[in-house]
């Protein structure tokens, strides 16, 4: 289904993505199109693009040809999406460890077009992270191996 | 012992308390050590009683493992054509992954049925893409520079004097967007400012008295110190 979504292949474009995209959630889905997770994902943020297209703006992006962004993001597993309005990465609250973005898949449509709406309305009252309305079960779950602090 | 009792005597007059108040605050020497005595058993008693806790829960959690394991087995077994795609993420996910990723969820996902098991299970088995190893430049836990906001080339300038028809759209953008709410993010980011690497007002000093600048006053000296160095 990846094929329906735009995508951004190098450093350039992710960041004139991020730095002209106005007024919109921007979502940008790091991972690589074949892996079967990011296929579940990306089908998922193929069918509510048209709905969500008011509110938001999504770009695949694969991760070996930004080297530059995954390492920024800390980018470990894949599928991870990363929130931006207005230029400004966007924090969410999974109840997961990291809040910089979202790893794995959502498990319905209805997930992933809500967390967009709760994005949408927090940036729009100047907030710059938001709690996620997503069921903490449906919610993957993942190690969080950072180290160096 | 005497100088105790000498002293807490001369106490009692000091503070000119009744006497029989100090025969019922005194605690004799007896009850004393027969306290003591138990102190340590019921400490004793409580350290066994802590580790067969702790044994207990470490047995109950390997046990959990190993029933996830089999259930997971079992369930790829039933439905090859499925699990293709899962399993040949699997080897790309790690040995050590397995393990840790098991521990998550113990009881639960043990007990799950078919199809949910089948979601979880896929979305566990993310692929791996290896420690993001950037020391010395930062990343988003740091609070480094973002990539988006490093300046490095430009593009060539263009040929034609301004595209005056874009303008024009965007200027017509611009009047949607005042009737947008004023506090929202980004909205009043002035986009052709430039940015330092000190973007992020991080300079610590938690346990600080005084203002504001001296913490900043302080980082600064620092950082320039080092710079020189």
């Amino acid at each position: 289904m990846s094929f329906l979504l735009p995508k951004l292949t190098c450093k350039k474009e992710v960041d004139q993505a991020i730095k002209s995209v106005a007024e919109k959630v921007l979502v940008l889905r790091f991972g690589r199109d074949n892996d079967a997770v990011c296929l579940q994902l990306d089908d998922i943020l193929a069918k509510t693009a048209h709905d969500l297209s008011k509110m938001a703006v999504i770009y695949l992006v694969d991760v070996n040809s930004v080297p530059v962004y995954t390492q920024y993001f800390d980018i470990s597993y894949i599928p991870s999406t990363v929130f931006f309005f207005n230029g400004q990465h966007m924090k969410v609250d999974y109840g997961s460890p990291d809040h910089t973005k979202f790893v794995g898949s959502f498990k319905t449509k209805q997930d992933f077009i809500d967390l967009i709406e709760v994005i949408y309305r927090g940036a729009m009252r100047g907030k710059l992270i938001v709690r996620s309305p997503i069921d903490p079960k449906n919610i993957p779950k993942y190690d969080l191996l950072y180290q160096g602090i | 012992r005497p100088e105790h009792r000498r002293e807490t005597a001369r106490f009692w007059r000091e503070n000119r308390a009744e006497a029989a108040l100090r025969e019922r605050c005194l605690v004799p020497a007896e009850e004393y050590e027969r306290f003591a005595q138990a102190v340590e058993r019921a400490l004793v008693e409580h350290q066994r009683r802590e580790e067969q806790r702790i044994l207990q829960m470490a047995a109950d959690i390997r046990e959990a493992e190993r029933r996830q394991r089999e259930t997971v087995q079992a369930a790829l077994q039933v439905e090859p054509e499925l699990c293709t795609g899962p399993s040949v993420c699997r080897p790309t996910a790690g040995p050590g992954r397995d393990n840790p990723c098991a521990a998550e969820q113990p009881g639960p996902s043990g007990m799950q049925t078919g199809p949910d098991l089948a979601w979880m299970e896929s979305g566990k088995v993310l692929t791996f893409i290896g420690h993001q190893e950037r020391e010395g430049k930062g990343n988003v836990h740091t609070g480094a520079k973002p990539p988006w906001l490093t300046e490095e080339e430009e593009d060539g300038s263009k040929q034609q004097i301004g595209p005056s028809y874009e303008e024009f759209l965007k200027h017509k953008e611009k009047q949607k967007l005042k009737k947008l709410p004023v506090e929202r993010v980004g909205a009043n980011f002035d986009h052709t400012s430039q940015t330092s690497d000190s973007w992020l007002p991080s300079f610590g000093r938690v346990w600080n008295h005084g203002r504001r600048w001296q913490s900043r006053h302080q980082f600064r000296t620092e950082s320039g110190e080092n710079k020189k160095k």
